[in-house]
């Protein structure tokens, strides 16, 4: 049987990957994908605590199936907003769309 | 060395590349694993779940590494699909295969899509931030704390248990019926702000695009 260490570092070490992709890419759709990163570590830690340790009420499965809607969501509201930047601006670059930045 | 072989401008050298060089390091640590099992170090399901995190780790590495933003998706692709066989092997296939089905198809497709109608297809390459160095450094702490918090706290030995596909519909739709709903309205509002932002009178539009 495989130990519920394994998965949590997997779920952490993805998590820091996506936390590293937000940090670092300039272009929106690329820190959209690391946010999908970031929630697919989250989503196994989720999973993994509740096949393993909640076995009775297994929140975790249900919750992790709310954060793939919710993503899904996500995903294409943004799209709409990084189209509708682009057709104004011509880029996707969210370095030069920081007119509301304080 | 790869420029100089002759190929048909349609093959995408980076792939092809790409593909070698993962093989190139897949194939020893596959041998490795599969020799492990055989003597009896490790057991199948751990060998199944060192190659699916091999899969996952190296396409989210590609995902925010990769300079051209359409190999970056495709390399996200690969982690999640390496995702939903983490699900399978945590004993909850109704999420993998929600996840293969939302992600691998629709959440991808989508992203491309994006890519194609912004810059992917003027100009693929991108460069990142020049908060890199910082960035490797907060991550890198980060993951440092979290792995050695979860490797210091006792977890016991518990064992993975396959959740009831009726059980699960059951809970879901008593228990979580208020989230249910609730999400229901979130995914409405979602693409109808997405339509409604994304839509403009045609008088709006640019000189350029028709």
């Amino acid at each position: 049987m495989i130990p519920i260490e394994y998965f949590l570092t997997l779920g952490a070490i993805l998590f820091g990957l996506g936390l590293f992709g937000v940090l670092s890419r300039r272009s929106a759709i690329l820190i959209l994908m690391a946010i999908e990163l970031m929630l697919a570590g989250v989503s196994i830690n989720f999973i993994a605590f509740a096949s393993y340790l909640d076995t009775d009420a297994f929140s975790g499965l249900i919750f992790a199936l709310f954060v793939i809607t919710v993503a899904a969501a996500e995903v294409g509201l943004a799209l709409g907003i990084v189209l509708r930047l682009f057709r104004e601006r011509r880029t996707s670059n969210v370095d030069e769309a920081s007119d509301m930045r304080w | 060395m790869l420029k100089r072989i002759p190929l048909p401008s349609q093959f995408d050298r980076i792939i092809i590349s790409g593909g070698i060089t993962v093989g190139a390091i897949g194939l020893p640590l596959g041998i490795v694993l599969v020799a492990l099992v055989a003597f009896g170090v490790i057991s199948a399901p751990e060998m199944v779940f060192f190659v699916a995190a091999f899969i996952v780790i190296l396409g989210a590495l590609g995902c925010v590494l990769l300079p051209n933003i359409v190999h970056a998706a495709l390399s996200l692709t690969a982690t999640l699909i390496g995702v939903a066989a983490l699900y399978l092997l945590l004993m909850s296939e109704f999420l993998a295969l929600v996840q293969v089905l939302v992600y691998g198809g629709g959440v991808v497709l989508l992203l491309l899509f994006g890519l194609m109608m912004t810059n992917a297809q003027d100009d693929p390459v991108v460069t990142d931030g020049s908060q890199k160095p910082f960035a490797f450094l907060l991550v890198s702490l980060l993951i440092g704390t979290f792995i050695t918090l979860l490797l210091a706290g006792d977890w016991g030995n518990p064992t993975a248990h396959v959740v009831p596909f009726e059980l699960f519909g059951e809970r879901l739709f008593r228990e979580f019926a208020v989230p249910i709903i609730i999400v229901a309205v979130l995914l409405d509002v979602a693409i109808t702000g997405a339509l409604v932002n994304v839509h403009t009178a045609s008088s709006d539009l640019p000189e350029e695009s028709e």
